[in-house]
């Protein structure tokens, strides 16, 4: 992909090459091996910086996204032990793909540096949850 | 569009310019020597597109593609709930169904109901309200917090040229199926999405493999049951599949994706290769073009889907270089471009997207650009019929 991506009629929000170098398509990283590991990368590639939380109330929601979806796990596994047919069960793991999703998409929206509560906290800077967090 | 008529009336004692909000009409208050005020009238009607997917909502790289064709990026509604799940772009709104949830997460767990289940939908209220911003009527939608998986309160959704509704259930009821100019289905085969979901999970601390798998092995019936039947109703359907170029990869890294069109529409043509109506097999790869492994290969033909005509077109393998999406592109017709090389221009504008070098980018692209092809004939015919001029 890199003289697909050097064409001049590419912006891109990083500016940088770097940032596109591995995101040729899905599976743009090729360190991203299935099994056994946990894979450092993120949806969309890019590979200059990773994108944090901005403020205070949003690295919060990222830390509480990451707490539920390891308990909502556990749960599942424990409910579906019973019976992995019942309703129960499929609720459990339907909660666990919310939970995922949403985390996905902040991951995805901090990649590229939106963070959600960028118009809010620019009204509301004073408020606890627009503290800057500086990592 | 608007099309605009001035009147003379008294003018207002103000010192400010007013731009206001009433049903079908903008109405411009400005104080002028001339007292006059332009009243413009929107479109009666909102060009309604549904998209289903079940990836969440408006963050999709297909929502982005699409609304980027308009032009603009689609942001969240300024100054409203930060978890909102709107989109809105100065030509398109995006809404997520997920918001017509009638259950919360709590009480999904007590009825013992996923999303994925009609019962945790309203859908007399998705109707009124898809019916209501469609006939240029703004609607307080509910906030369905994924965080919180709670209720928030509503939000004003005002009627946008091109409204898009995105999520589980767009062409469930079929009442709000009606309402629709335009339908899209991603239907994503089982390795695919095993991959995809690895892809995005493997990183977070709770999660194995195991559980990614036993997730989408629990999801599975209520898919089967509710989502997967929609496909019959869809304009299109996008079909994600892995590769057949390279024997027994199951990386879900090329992937083969067929867009399967429907025939017969008033304001959309199908894409098609060389000869509309025949059946082509196309390796662009070869003496004009080099390729690199896996390579390319394009087929296309007419077809039957869900008992009605269908055209379909299919790209398996990746694009290496900018020269091999030119040659593509300027191979297919019907692709509903404004000049040449506006597929490409599109998907290099976005080559951090997932899918930039394969058929899904390609294929949500022409889309893309065949939706903007319906909006403007939608509209070209309405204009053809006198609008109500009307007094402020």
């Amino acid at each position: 992909m890199a003289s697909l991506i050097t064409a001049s009629l590419i912006q891109t929000r990083s500016g940088s090459v770097d940032g596109l170098k591995a995101s040729g398509g899905w599976m743009g990283k090729e360190k991203a091996k299935v099994v056994g590991v946990k894979a450092a990368t993120t949806m969309g590639g890019g590979g200059g910086g990773r994108g944090g939380a901005k403020y205070k109330g949003t690295q919060m929601r990222e830390k509480k996204l990451t707490k539920m979806i390891e308990e909502k796990v556990k749960e599942a596994k424990q409910v579906c032990e019973g019976d992995e047919r019942s309703d129960e069960c499929k609720v459990a793991w339907d909660e666990v793909e919310e939970v995922s999703q949403a985390k996905a998409h902040l991951r995805l929206k901090l990649l590229h540096k939106q963070d959600p509560l960028e118009s809010f906290c620019q009204d509301n800077p004073d408020t606890d949850e627009c503290l800057i967090y500086e990592d | 569009m608007a099309v605009c008529s001035a009147y003379t009336i008294q003018s207002l004692n103000s010192t400010k310019t007013h731009l206001g909000f009433h049903q079908k009409q903008v109405i411009l208050y400005t104080p002028t020597k001339k007292q006059s005020t332009i009243t413009c009238s929107v479109s009666d009607k909102t060009v309604v597109i549904g998209l289903a997917a079940d990836s969440g909502c408006g963050k999709s790289t297909f929502m982005r593609r699409l609304t980027s064709v308009f032009g603009g990026a689609a942001e969240p509604p300024r100054g409203g709930n930060p978890d909102s799940n709107t989109l809105i772009s100065d030509t398109t709104t995006v809404i997520c169904l997920d918001d017509y949830h009638s259950l919360d997460r709590t009480g999904r767990k007590e009825k013992g109901v996923t999303a994925l289940d009609p019962k945790s939908n309203d859908f007399d209220l998705m109707y009124v309200q898809v019916k209501a911003l469609k006939e240029g009527v703004a609607v307080e939608k509910p906030i369905y917090n994924h965080v919180t998986g709670l209720l928030d309160p509503p939000e004003l959704i005002k009627p946008p040229k091109i409204l898009v509704i995105e999520g589980l259930h767009p062409m469930y009821d079929a009442r709000v199926r009606d309402l629709l100019d335009f339908s899209i289905y991603l239907d994503i085969s089982n390795e695919v999405k095993f991959a995809w979901k690895i892809q995005r999970d493997m990183a977070e601390r709770g999660h194995s493999l195991e559980s990614i798998k036993a997730s989408i092995e629990a999801r599975k019936p209520d898919f089967d049951a509710y989502i997967d039947p929609q496909k019959q109703y869809a304009d299109a359907v996008m079909e994600v599949l892995p590769t057949q170029l390279i024997p027994g990869d199951n990386e879900g890294k090329v992937l083969r994706v067929k867009l399967i069109m429907k025939e017969g529409m008033k304001y959309f043509s199908p894409v098609y290769l060389f000869d509309e109506g025949s059946t082509i097999t196309w390796i662009p790869c070869g003496r004009k073009l080099t390729c690199s492994y896996p390579g390319i290969k394009f087929s296309y033909g007419p077809d039957t889907y869900y008992s009605h005509e269908v055209s379909v077109l299919e790209m398996d393998g990746q694009f290496d270089r900018l020269d091999e999406l030119i040659y593509v592109e300027s191979h297919l017709s019907n692709i509903s471009t404004k000049f040449y090389g506006e597929v490409t221009q599109q998907m290099l504008k976005h080559a951090d997207f997932p899918g930039s070098n394969n058929g899904t980018g390609l294929f949500q692209t022409i889309i893309g650009l065949k939706i903007r092809d319906l909006y403007e004939q939608l509209i070209a015919s309405k204009a053809a019929t006198p609008l109500q001029a009307t007094k402020a």
